[in-house]
């Protein structure tokens, strides 16, 4: 079973909803490379008149201590995208190699692992990153690690079906039968052909990661002070309800990133062959 | 199918001659042991679930004590020693999980270092609360989310389709904590078309206690000002619960009934020139089920998850601001209650799609 | 989002206010129009600090005002003023030495079901506070209490105590209806079981009876109509409700509740709708620590680096984030009790004698870790914006500060155990007198918590020494005032400021006066 993703992209591409997408996450990506160009106050500098609304010279308003939301915004950009790329490509990492030893050597490895990942699925991701995120002590790398916990197994279990699809197929016991160790053939005839589908997967995970670690800073368990995190300063939102614009702005942030980065995956589900996106689909709800 | 080849059996080993066994079995009582065995994984499960709430609650760095007591008495060693020997916080960690589990054995879920009630009597409190909010933003969700998939279906890539697949990507989308902020903002302080924060009024008492579901409770009681009370109030948080619900229904309900309608059976019965609308009840809303169902059940995860940053924003003194307060002052009997609660829920769930399946789907009953 | 407040402190128990100009009509003036609120519920709304209703075990702020309306204390404060303990159960006389107090009761009082307060609830109630062991034991450490006749109580301290006056009107050392509490399983030790009773029962003779009680959503009161206090409550049903400082201004605004406890500076701007706002000084002092110990840091340990700080912190500054009613606390005694430092002894910035004192110290390109409670405020004000603040205030002085927040459980473990290398907190009163912030001196509770070992200064140890024993206003003030200075002079504390407290109420609510031990008197809340 070879996925045609590369052949069905072009048409795919020209869809209004990936052309968004593309164009929003291109957007961001140039803020996230550009961001002190781009931003006209230092977004730590306290030097702004506090809590004053969207105007000349602070477009977005400013915080409680007086600082650009615009700025602190486009510098919020630096922390969220970079953290959910690392996020998902740990998570197809350690997700993606435990789920394809649990589907290639099956028995006890895949009763160990799928077991574990019950075991995850069984409390709500929130909560349970909530309390690894506090156990490990509050801040962005823990965060991180927290979010890992929760979200490898549904690479996991992608990546073991669909190891366990192919690997009695012919090509592979071909290779087993050439007197290939198992390692090896898991490398050469298994990997390569689950890894279209997977990359798929990580890309309709982006979005998810960068809500589950806005989600944990807005619980105080992530972004450090003052970094300008999107979550955090939504939690600071909070704080003042009719200063709307402290919270309004960066959860406008969060939101076209994880849209934009749905719209793309959206797009690439499409092109993907529909039993695959199926199983795909099903799983990556699962991480949310 | 149901018939392994010779081949693969001598490849499966051992476990594998014992899983057939088991296989044989069932196709004799298969409600039964499906059961069984549903029973087996939920305890091994539930164990798991104990054990890992107990390491990480102990591996987070501060002392309980800190938390429950004052400032002064914590420096007060007699007063220290009192609450550890209450708490059974003076044995070491081993002895203390295994004493947890005897307890639970007997029902006994421990005392809450912050209510300084029993986790039970909080659990009571607090789990009926969320379940009337996840449960009204799941049906609520089934509802719309289920439309829209079908609408989405049948009207496939016309503006329809286009604007729901927008909105359905809008809802997952959408930071769940920041849309309740903004929900709360415009419909309660701008509009003042919703009410405040909480389950009911204040003043309102609340209905007698049978379910703990203040709609039902009321509606039982015939007090029928606090149960339209009771409906007011669950109506904002409920729908900010929904976004994301209803964001997953409409694709899941979308491509299952487009897949559906792809099939030979329904093509043959338009064929035979059979009513639209009996085609669409008879054969593709039931089959589209099965994948909707499932769907459903993951999403009660998702907004049990949801709840946590709801609640707090709305007041709602439900499991998941429970859950905060408790992981946050490590209150390790509540964190465990929770962290038990959570894992039955989910075993619950997953046991109703399951058998949702057999009654929608026959075929699944027979395989 | 739920900024926990302290679970913890006991000094949050008392946070709050000064006696201030609030005090509209104390206690009797709302019984004429009682009548006006009759079958009335007032709403108050809150941020929960409460874990239980039992005055044994509380002491907590929320659970300080429940008690206040459930159980009368043998003392009282009037209105706002804590300067001047007043009788309530009883008349009280001190000894020349401080270690006796003789307690007389009154005569007349009665609980909630008709029978009369006698000497032995009294000595009942306060001995089970000794031998719970719970939270408020310590307010009656090293006292006994002996019924000396049918109406006369002792109460004896091993050592001088001049504050016990200032400690008996706490809602904690409520009095009990001993008969009822034993028939539901109370006992003076810790074998206590009347806890669950007392949470859904009241056993007192205070204005209100506890009608229903949740440490999570809301606590409901009503009308105890055997009550026979001065104070004469208006409302019949008083409903405090659990809600977050931001939903509390909607609420009010709305007309939904009627009175706001935790509205910060920045929140009562713009309310609308011919709210009352009522600002004060709270009696919680803020302040920054700096580890005396070498082996936690070398840094914070230099008293020239000590010096850079305390010159180097733009007090004014600070003022700007705290809003109306804050101030500057010119000690860490705050400014309404005895023997606080006058406003004009304050700290103030001098940023040129900063960089001179951190290049004095010999420290090159400074870096210190702060922790504080990320999840604690102080009266509505979080400390998260204030060490936001410090951090760029210190950085002009060239000192980089590493922000470290944590949740108070974990936190308050590290300060506890002196691990902080600085630490941004804030003490409240456990009662409103100064020998409470003894605790600040070396080998004290706070002290150690700074790494400041007894004997690192043994000469402000013998003035604490002497404070603590010391009897007669004029000269417990000097000497208090005399141990701020050399506090302020070497000490590892930086008093920052007192916060505002505001409460928002309905324009038709009257009798409004806060207290700095039980913020509020329910009772004394009447309506136009």
């Amino acid at each position: 079973m070879r996925f045609s993703v590369l052949k069905r992209l072009p048409s795919a591409w020209r869809r209004p909803l990936a052309v968004t997408g593309a164009l929003v996450t291109v957007f961001w990506l140039v803020v996230v490379l550009a961001a002190p160009l781009l931003a006209p106050h230092d977004p730590l500098a306290q030097d702004l008149p506090r809590l004053a609304s969207p105007g000349a010279g602070h477009w977005l308003g400013t915080d409680e201590l007086g600082r650009d939301v615009l700025s602190r915004v486009l510098y919020g950009a630096r922390i969220s995208i970079p953290l959910a790329l690392l996020l998902v490509a740990l998570s197809l990492l350690v997700g993606g190699a435990l789920g394809a030893c649990a589907g290639f050597f099956g028995r006890w490895v895949d009763e160990t692992v799928m077991r574990v990942a019950d075991l995850v699925f069984a409390f709500p991701t929130v909560i349970l990153a909530m309390v690894v995120a506090a156990a490990l002590g509050a801040n962005l790398q823990n965060a991180v690690l927290a979010v890992l916990v929760v979200s490898w197994p549904s690479y996991a279990r992608v990546t073991r079906g669909l190891v366990m699809g192919i690997r009695n197929r012919e090509f592979v016991l071909s290779g087993r039968l050439l007197g290939f160790s198992p390692w090896r053939s898991l490398r050469v005839d298994v990997l390569p052909n689950v890894l279209g589908p997977l990359l798929v997967l990580a890309t309709l995970d982006i979005g998810t990661a960068t809500l589950l670690l806005s989600g944990l800073s807005f619980l105080g368990l992530g972004a450090k002070p003052p970094a300008p995190e999107w979550g955090s300063m939504v939690a600071a939102g909070t704080q003042q309800f009719d200063k709307w614009w402290i919270g309004v702005y960066p959860g406008l942030a969060i939101l076209t990133v994880v849209l934009a980065f749905n719209f793309l995956g959206d797009t690439l589900r499409d092109a993907l062959d529909p039993t695959a996106a199926r199983t795909i689909g099903a799983e990556k709800e699962r991480v949310a | 199918m149901s018939q392994p080849s010779a081949p693969s059996r001598a490849n499966k080993g051992g476990a594998g001659r014992l899983r057939e066994r088991v296989a044989a079995a069932r196709q004799r009582h298969p409600f039964a042991s499906f059961l069984t065995r549903r029973a087996g994984t939920a305890v091994l499960l539930m164990l798991g679930v104990t054990l890992v709430t107990f390491v990480l609650t102990n591996l987070v760095p501060g002392d309980p004590a800190a938390a429950a007591l004052g400032q002064r008495a914590v420096e007060d060693p007699a007063i220290v020693a009192q609450f550890r020997q209450h708490y059974g916080l003076d044995k070491p960690l081993p002895l203390q999980y295994v004493t947890y589990l005897g307890n639970l054995l007997q029902g006994d879920l421990g005392e809450s270092q912050q209510s300084h009630q029993a986790v039970l009597t909080d659990l009571r409190a607090a789990v009926p609360a969320t379940i009337e909010l996840a449960g009204t933003a799941i049906v609520l969700s089934l509802v719309i989310g289920v439309a829209f998939g079908v609408v989405a279906a049948l009207r496939q890539d016309r503006l329809t389709d286009q604007v729901l697949r927008v909105l359905s990507l809008l809802g997952v989308s959408v930071p769940t904590f920041w849309l309740a902020l903004l929900a709360f903002y415009v419909f309660f302080y701008r509009l003042g078309i919703a009410p405040g924060s909480g389950r009911l009024d204040p003043g309102m008492t609340a209905p007698p206690d049978v379910t703990g579901l203040y709609t039902v409770d009321a509606a039982l009681a015939g007090q029928w000002p606090v149960f339209w009370n009771a409906v007011r109030h669950l109506m904002l948080p409920a729908l900010v619960l929904t976004a994301y619900t209803v964001g997953l229904l409409t694709r899941f309900t979308r491509s299952a009934v487009l897949e559906v309608l792809g099939q030979d059976y329904v093509r043959a019965a338009r064929a035979k020139g059979l009513p639209g609308r009996t085609v669409l009840t008879q054969y593709v809303l039931r089959a589209a089920l099965v994948p909707v169902i499932t769907v459903a059940g993951l999403a009660f995860g998702a907004l049990l998850s949801g709840t946590v940053l709801v609640e707090s924003i709305f007041a709602w003194p439900g499991l998941g601001a429970y859950a905060y307060r408790s992981a946050t002052t490590l209150d390790l009997p509540a964190v465990m209650g929770v962290g038990l609660v959570v894992g039955v829920i989910y075993l619950l769930v997953n046991l109703a799609v399951d058998v949702l399946y057999g009654v929608i789907d026959p075929r699944v009953r027979v395989s | 989002m739920s900024r926990l407040r302290a679970g913890s402190s006991p000094a949050t128990a008392l946070s709050l206010l000064a006696v201030a100009a609030l005090t509209l009509s104390a206690c009797s003036g709302g019984s004429t129009s009682g009548s006006a609120g009759g079958g009335k519920t007032l709403v108050i709304d809150t941020s929960f600090n409460l874990k239980t209703a039992d005055p044994g075990r509380e002491f907590e702020p929320t659970g300080q005002i429940v008690d206040k309306a459930l159980y009368q204390t043998l003392l009282t404060f009037k209105g706002g003023d804590v300067t001047k303990p007043v009788p309530e159960l009883a008349t009280y006389e001190q000894s020349t030495d401080g270690k006796t107090l003789t307690l007389k009761l009154k005569a007349g009082a009665k609980f909630s079901d008709g029978s009369a307060v006698t000497a032995d609830d009294v000595v009942f109630s306060l001995n089970r506070v000794i031998g719970l062991k719970g939270n408020p034991s310590f307010l009656l450490d090293g006292v006994s209490v002996t019924k000396t006749d049918a109406t006369t109580i002792t109460l004896t301290s091993k050592k001088a105590n001049p504050a016990l006056p200032f400690i008996l009107p706490n809602p904690a050392l409520g009095i009990l209806n001993s008969k009822t509490v034993k028939a539901n399983g109370g006992a003076a030790t810790a074998a206590d079981k009347a806890e669950t009773y007392l949470n859904a029962h009241s056993a007192g003779s205070g204005p209100y009876t506890l009608t229903s009680f949740n440490t999570n959503t809301q606590v409901v009161l009503e009308k105890n109509p055997k009550y026979t206090g001065s104070t004469k409550a208006t409302y019949d049903k008083i409903v405090i409700r659990n809600v977050q400082a931001p939903t509390q201004k909607l609420n009010v605004q709305r007309g939904d509740s009627q009175i706001a406890l935790d509205l910060t500076g920045d929140q009562v701007q713009g309310l609308t709708g011919g709210l009352k706002v009522l600002s004060g000084t709270s009696s919680d002092v803020v302040f920054l620590l700096l580890n005396q110990d070498k082996k936690i840091s070398t840094t914070t340990s230099n008293a020239k680096f000590a010096e850079a700080v305390r010159k180097g912190v733009d007090y004014a500054g600070l003022l700007t984030l705290t809003g109306k009613g804050s101030a500057q606390a010119a000690g860490v005694i705050p400014s309404t009790f005895l023997g606080a430092l006058p406003a004009s002894q304050a700290t103030s910035r001098d940023l040129a004698g900063a960089k001179a004192a951190l290049a004095a110290s010999g420290i090159k390109n400074p870096s210190v870790t702060l922790g504080y409670p990320s999840d604690l405020t102080v009266d509505g004000l979080s400390l998260q914006t204030i060490a936001e603040r410090l951090q760029a205030q210190l950085k002009e002085v060239g000192i980089t500060v590493n922000l470290a927040p944590a949740p108070t459980t974990t936190e308050l473990d590290k300060y506890r155990n002196g691990k902080e290398e600085a630490g941004l907190w804030y003490w409240g009163p456990d009662y409103p007198d100064p020998s409470d912030y003894l605790v600040f001196l070396p080998g004290n509770l706070v002290g150690l918590r700074a790494g400041w070992k007894a004997g690192a200064d043994p000469e402000l140890t013998a003035q604490g020494d002497k404070a603590a024993t010391t009897i007669g206003d004029d000269a417990r003030k000097a000497l208090y005032e005399q141990i701020q200075t050399k506090l302020n002079a070497s000490g590892p504390f930086v008093p920052l400021f007192q916060p505002s407290h505001y409460t928002v109420t309905a324009a038709s609510v009257t009798g409004v006066t806060y207290n700095p031990v039980w913020t509020l008197d329910v009772a004394a809340v009447g309506t136009k």
